[in-house]
């Protein structure tokens, strides 16, 4: 099955088509919500920044394991 | 008569034939999904990196305490979450970066030279990195 959805540019996934935005955006949504609630509840800049980061990094993980699986080159 | 001049050809066949700009596009395409896979691993990698890093600047900042007894409370606390980002994880991007420089290196015409290295040194580098974080699990 070819699924044209993310193209690889460096190290970046970028969407190339509607469903890829979609995923992007989502990802991107969820991550300014993961801002603000961890925010929310944080004492101190850092403990916001060390707690936000390890989960943007999940995040970034798996839409760069969702784009590697639906990307141009991998199922060629 | 169709069959046996059919039947020639396979006699003189010695080897797969594959034409030259054929091989080129297996090439080509073998390095794309090489690096596909490098920056996948990439982004996996940097969790468990992530995870040494807070460690270590816990070690360095809080009395008593070192990188190795850090790991050891945090695979307790954390069984699961420890046991996949320090084994499960590593492992499986060892074998599929390893499987993709080979492929590399056998579609290359299995080269001498360094720079066939050029090519996978990135894949190379996340191994080092990969093995790095299993050594400093089980330590």
């Amino acid at each position: 099955m070819k699924l044209n959805w993310f193209k690889r540019k460096g190290v970046f996934f970028l969407p190339s088509s509607i469903i890829g935005w979609i995923i992007f955006l989502i990802g991107f949504a969820y991550s300014i919500y993961s801002f603000i609630e961890i925010d929310s509840r944080s004492h101190s800049v850092s403990d916001t920044l060390i707690n936000f980061v390890f989960k943007f990094i999940i995040i970034i993980a798996v839409y760069s394991l969702i784009a590697y699986l639906t990307s141009r080159n991998t199922k060629d | 008569m169709e069959n046996e001049e059919f039947e020639e050809k396979l006699i003189q066949m010695t080897k797969p034939e594959v034409n030259q700009l054929k091989h080129q596009d297996m090439l080509a395409k073998a390095i794309a999904n090489a690096k596909d896979k490098t920056v996948l691993s990439l982004w996996w990698l940097i969790i468990p990196l992530y995870i040494i890093s807070m460690l270590l600047m816990k070690s360095i900042y809080m009395p008593n305490t070192t990188l190795s007894s850090g790991i050891h409370d945090f695979a307790f606390k954390q069984r699961f979450i420890a046991f996949f980002f320090f084994i499960i994880l590593p492992i499986i991007f060892i074998i599929i970066n390893t499987i993709s420089i080979r492929k590399v290196y056998i579609l290359s015409g299995s080269p001498k030279s360094i720079s066939y290295l050029k090519t996978v040194w990135l894949n190379v580098l996340i191994i080092f990195f990969l093995i790095l974080i299993l050594i400093v699990y089980t330590l």
